[in-house]
């Protein structure tokens, strides 16, 4: 009844007429509250908290203040008010008790000096023992007077995780009841329900509530145990903060949820990198010096962001103010820079230097309100206002917070604390790792198990082998060794793989496999590994190595991919400039697929072509050009160990190598080239267009269409080749007129007219079909004049740009395979084209000699053999003109039925040739020599020569190992003549050229003796053993490992070495 | 009731703090004056010093336990032989080695809360 008078008290002012003053006031002070203002409320709550409060409390206050008048006086009406419930509860004369103030406070007092006699009596015991000075005795007592608690902690200590699965709820358990409450009160719901049960027992009437559970992430909601909805309805009566309406089941199965708590991590500590929450300094990293956690404070360490000179003008103008904060609102927040005592002297800003009592009176400098030290800005903020939780702070952070003048990590607590904060489950089975805390410090083993808590290791020293140790992920660290191979699985370099070249505490160095740049990466992010990536390679649309476009006038090549940002590359050739750029700061991804640049000697190069580097900061480098853009090469040196072997030069620094790009010889050797080279292009072009196919039999005897008409069946875009040429216009308004062409596209063709300043834009059509026909009679024959205007050099470029090149390509490499190989193409074009020259010749007299008799009559082969670097490649005819001897017939009919053996791709390409040449018959075993029916192993090889000059591969000494190749072992796929292809392996090669074979891919069947001209390398896959059958390594063998374009990876088997050769050199063995 | 409660914390706010062995929930000026119901051993009452050492205010959610030993959440909580009073559900931060000595010696075991 007692306790539905308190209840009612606030809820129904007109029932409580008859009761006690004291109950009144109460209710006085309820209204009040009500009425009063938030804070007041505040401290009203507590107030009457106190009323109710325990007992205890109280009477500490009575004894320490017993000179307090007011607080006395509250606390005795709060004793009667509970005497009041007590005396309702034990006799009936509540009114007479009630009915004087004074009565009431004896009673009052009574109650408390009763009651804290025996508290008093209660608590004493404590400072008893300390009194007692002996241990034992203590011990004893302790033992006394808590033993029972004692085993019974010790027991509920002891539940594991198992165990606490046994406590998991069951029907027999209370249930938990969800109840509403006013948001922010919960805690103190809950500590009132605590308070009102004490009450309410005390009364006799306990609550038949268990607990009451307050969550501090669930806003609004209290948890009640009980086992009925009604006892819970009973407890939550009148309470002002919580909603007597909902009372809501929480099922059993979610009970554990609800107290599953996440664990707050508030764990800051000294030295704990945490982030800044808010204000100007918001997101930056900051290190925590000291912490309060009493007052919920702490002061960190940050790198200031203060604009001196706006300070110094604040200062100095005094305390002008107003407007200011609207003024620092739309400022930019300054950069973080260290303070320099220097700057503050300039800037005339007056700097106290004094102690700091709160720092161990260390010296600090104040100014303008603010407190530094070292040039760091030392901060008090609240606990509240820092973030601790999941900050890892990145390596360029804590460089950038590492003050440049500070030697070699004077800051070193940085990394290991930067190390703590680590993610779980690093470790994973196998990992080596070295123990750093604890007793066991210093202990190497291999992590056997990971659990939630733990991780356990088995140690590597012999004398604890066979035992697991238990550890906590703090106390273990990863440990590597130099060289080990890692991939890295978190932070920027995420996904990138390489080789360990430094190991420091917490953190490595790392030889990145892509880019062969030092990365420094934590341990924690790294794992053992052996595999092998180019880490990411994609960051939106861009991609590793793309040419993109950063503002209007600055390029840049992507050398890496980082998580969200990437290295690039700028294209200023007077110095490595390399700059990280964001996704969003990447205007554009360009094409340069076409573009093409000059070299020294106004030679074009276009991608792909193998430049060397003749001046400027990167002379002697080479490789193949990567991208153009206005004149700036972007080259790929692989030997280059910075920025993924990028380099960015200048065209004008640069000589074009390799084939006939090589203009030290700038006669009729161009010519020739140009020549042949055109002759086949229109056939290429076909592959292109189609359509365009009638058009060689109006060409008429098609080889001397040379550049002219390979230029107009390029597509749709710029046709350099005839840029630089000269050519009379045929008919139209300018009809006569010649001029030197500026641009041409394959519709229109700008001419500058030599006999006006002007220049025009013709048709194509219009132009007269002999360009430069004014100059010599022949139409072949102009293409040895071509080069003096520059077209020369230009036309071989046709092909390397053609899409045709792979296709031709693609059956030497693998009659299978797609036309990929890119690599391959400048050169082998070079190398596979000029044998036709060499097989040509014989054909020249009978079907060429009218069309261009003085290209082919004059300035032939013979003029090519004393070419200095280019003597190479007129060797290289040979063994396709060779190859043509040694099989007449079988390739022969191969080279006539081109589509049966490689499909129509192949076969379009193959027969505009035929009907655009006359001699079309005899000169197909020219072109079957690069069919894959044909004994393709040997145009392939010069090929390889002219691909990568670096290479030690094949020279000119190759030739007769190229004849020769044969090795044992080696599976080869023989072509005989009228016969299907076969797998074989080579028994033996004999001396004169023949090798023995037995059929089948490892050798099981017939013997069979075939020329080389019959054999055919078969291309070795990943994994393959592999003999290498020319160059220095010849006979070594090893296993490839990987493919790169047209070169392999092999493993060197006795060296162990890893070797980059070229895939033609490799033959597949045969399996034993 | 079997035991004697724990003092009822007499604010809501800041100043509370909660056992690092128990978890046991009051304010900084409960504990220096009378310590810690469960825990008497570590003598904070007698030194102030002790309660900043074995207390800590980051403790999230707070659970009145009226009847320890009948609820379901107090055992779950491992503080059902605890005497009732206000506990913290979860606690961060553990005992200093020497006070964790101090339960070692008093043949109380130590099961950080955290």
């Amino acid at each position: 009844m007692g306790y539905k008078k308190y209840s009612d008290d606030e809820e129904e002012n007109d029932d409580v007429e008859e009761e006690a003053e004291d109950v009144d006031d109460e209710e006085e002070e309820v209204e009040e509250e009500d009425e009063e203002e938030e804070e007041e409320r505040s401290r009203k709550r507590k107030y009457k908290g106190s009323q109710f409060i325990d007992d205890v409390a109280e009477e500490d206050d009575d004894e320490d203040e017993e000179e307090e008048a007011p607080r006395k006086r509250r606390h005795r009406r709060a004793s009667a008010f509970i005497d009041d419930e007590v005396a309702v509860a034990s006799d009936d004369e509540e009114e007479e008790i009630e009915g004087e103030d004074d009565f009431i406070q004896d009673e009052g007092v009574e109650m408390i000096e009763e009651e804290d006699r025996g508290r008093k009596h209660h608590r004493s015991m404590l400072p008893e023992d300390d009194q007692q000075e002996n241990v034992e005795d203590l011990e004893k007592f302790i033992q006394q007077r808590y033993g029972r608690h004692e085993y019974e902690e010790f027991e509920e200590a002891e539940t594991t995780d198992v165990e606490q699965q046994a406590l998991l709820p069951s029907v027999k358990d209370p249930k938990l009841w969800m109840v509403k409450c006013l948001p922010g009160h919960e805690r103190e719901a809950s500590i009132c329900l605590m308070q009102k049960f004490m009450d309410m027992d005390m009364q006799g009437k306990p609550l038949l509530i268990k607990s009451a559970i307050a969550l501090d992430h669930l806003k609004g909601y209290l948890y009640v145990e009980s086992e009925k909805e009604a006892y819970v309805r009973e407890a939550i009566r009148g309470m002002r903060m919580i909603s007597q309406r909902e009372v809501k089941l929480v099922p059993i199965k979610e009970m554990t949820d609800v107290l599953s708590v996440e664990k707050k991590s508030v764990d800051i500590d000294q030295d704990t990198w945490v982030r800044v929450k808010n204000g100007v300094y918001k997101g930056d990293l900051a290190k925590v010096v000291d912490v309060d956690h009493v007052r919920q404070r702490a002061t960190i360490k940050l790198i200031p962001r203060v604009d001196l000179q706006v300070l110094a003008l604040k200062m100095n103008e005094g305390l002008q103010k107003g407007g200011k904060d609207a003024d620092m609102k739309n400022k930019p927040r300054p950069a973080p820079r260290f303070i320099n005592k220097q700057e503050l002297q300039d800037l005339k800003i007056s700097v106290d230097t004094k102690r700091d009592p709160n720092h161990a009176g260390e010296y600090f400098e104040f100014f303008g309100g603010m407190q530094f030290k070292d040039g760091y800005l030392y901060k008090g903020v609240s606990l509240k206002s820092i973030d601790s939780n999941g900050v890892v702070p990145s390596f360029d952070e804590l460089q950038k917070f590492q003050k440049p003048t500070d030697e070699g990590g004077t800051d070193s607590m940085g990394l290991p604390t930067a190390l703590a904060s680590k993610r779980r489950g690093q470790f994973v089975k196998g990992d080596a790792v070295i123990v750093v805390q604890g007793d066991l410090k210093n202990l190497m083993g291999y992590v056997e198990k990971v659990d939630e808590d733990d991780v356990y290791v088995r140690p590597k020293d012999k004398e604890l082998k066979g035992s697991t140790l238990a550890f906590k992920d703090r106390q273990l660290c990863k440990f590597f060794k130099t060289g080990d191979h890692v991939k890295v699985v978190a932070g920027t370099h995420e996904g990138a793989t390489g080789m360990i070249v430094r190991v420091d505490l917490g953190s490595v160095v790392i030889l990145s496999d892509t880019t062969k740049e030092d990365l420094k990466v934590f341990t924690a992010n790294i794992v053992e590994s052996s595999e092998v990536t180019s880490g990411l390679n994609k960051l939106g649309d861009y991609e590793l190595h793309d040419l993109v476009l950063l503002d209007q006038s600055t390029v840049g090549v992507i050398v890496r991919v980082e998580k969200d940002s990437c290295q690039v590359l700028k294209g200023t050739p007077d110095r490595a400039e390399v700059l990280t750029v964001k996704l969003r700061d990447m205007r554009k991804k360009l094409f340069d697929r076409n573009t093409n640049a000059q070299d020294r000697d106004s030679n074009v190069i276009s991608l792909k072509d193998i430049v060397r580097v003749v001046e400027g900061p990167f002379k002697g480098r080479e490789g193949p050009v990567e991208h153009i853009n206005r004149g700036i090469l972007f080259i790929h040196d692989r030997h280059h160990l910075e920025n993924g072997g990028f380099l960015c030069v200048r065209g004008m620094w640069c000589v074009a190598l390799g084939g006939s790009r090589n203009r030290l010889d700038r006669g009729g050797r161009q010519a020739h080239n140009n020549n042949f080279n055109g002759g086949f292009q229109a056939p290429m072009n076909y592959l292109q267009s189609p359509r365009r196919s009638p058009h060689p039999f109006h060409q008429g005897p098609g080889g001397h269409g040379g550049s002219t008409f390979g230029g107009r069946q390029m597509g749709r875009r710029r046709d350099h080749g005839l840029v630089g040429t000269t050519a009379k216009i045929r008919t139209g308004p300018f009809k006569g007129y010649r001029g030197r062409v500026v641009d041409a596209t394959d519709h229109d063709v700008r001419i500058e007219l030599e006999s006006q300043m002007k220049v025009v834009t013709v048709r194509r059509d219009q132009l007269s079909d002999a360009v430069g026909s004014q100059y010599h009679n022949g139409g072949g024959a102009s293409y040895r004049e071509s080069p003096r205007y520059g077209a020369g050099s230009e036309t071989p470029l046709h092909p390397s740009r053609t899409p045709m090149h792979p296709a031709f390509m693609t059956p030497m490499r693998d009659p299978s395979a797609t036309p990929i190989h890119d690599g391959m193409r400048t050169p082998m074009r070079d190398r596979a084209w000029n044998p036709h020259t060499a097989m040509n010749t014989p054909l020249r007299d009978s079907s060429w000699d009218d069309a261009n008799p003085s290209t082919w009559g004059n300035s032939g082969t013979p003029q090519y053999q004393p070419g200095t670097p280019g003597g190479r490649q007129y060797e290289a005819p040979t063994p396709g003109g060779r190859g043509w001897a040694n099989t007449p017939t079988g390739s022969f009919s191969e080279a006539g039925t081109p589509s049966e053996s490689s499909g129509p791709s192949y076969g379009i390409p193959a027969s505009p040739y035929l009907i655009g040449t006359p001699g079309g018959p005899p000169m197909t075993p020219g072109v079957a020599s690069y069919l894959p029916s044909t004994p393709g192993g040997q145009p392939m090889t010069p090929g390889t020569g002219g691909l990568d000059p670096t290479s030690p591969a094949l020279g000119m000494g190759g030739l007769e190992i190229e004849n020769k190749w044969g090795l044992p072992e080696i599976v080869v796929t023989v072509r005989k003549a009228g016969e299907e292809a076969q797998v074989g392996v080579i028994q033996e090669a004999m001396p004169d050229g023949t090798c023995r074979i037995a059929l089948g891919s490892s050798g099981e069947g017939d013997m069979i003796i075939a020329t080389h001209a019959e054999l055919e390398l078969v291309v070795p896959k990943k994994t393959d053993r592999i003999k290498i059958v020319s160059g220095e390594l010849r006979r070594s063998t090893g296993k490839l490992i990987g493919i790169d374009g047209a070169d392999g990876i092999v493993k060197m088997d006795d060296t162990l070495d890893i070797k980059i050769l070229d895939m033609s050199s490799l033959g597949k063995m045969a399996a034993n | 009731m079997g035991r004697d409660p724990a003092q009822i914390p007499t604010s809501f706010g800041k100043e509370l703090r909660a056992c690092l062995r128990c978890s046991l929930v009051k304010t900084y000026n409960q504990f220096t004056d009378s310590g810690c119901e469960n825990c008497p051993f570590f003598n904070m009452d007698q030194d102030s010093d002790r309660v900043l050492d074995c207390t800590t205010p980051n403790f999230s959610g707070v659970i009145a336990s009226m009847d320890p030993t009948g609820s379901w959440a107090a055992r779950w909580q491992r503080i059902g032989k605890f005497v009732p009073g206000c506990y913290a559900l979860s606690v961060t931060g553990v005992l200093p080695e020497e006070m964790a000595a101090i339960c070692e010696y008093n043949n109380v075991r130590y099961v950080p809360r955290s």
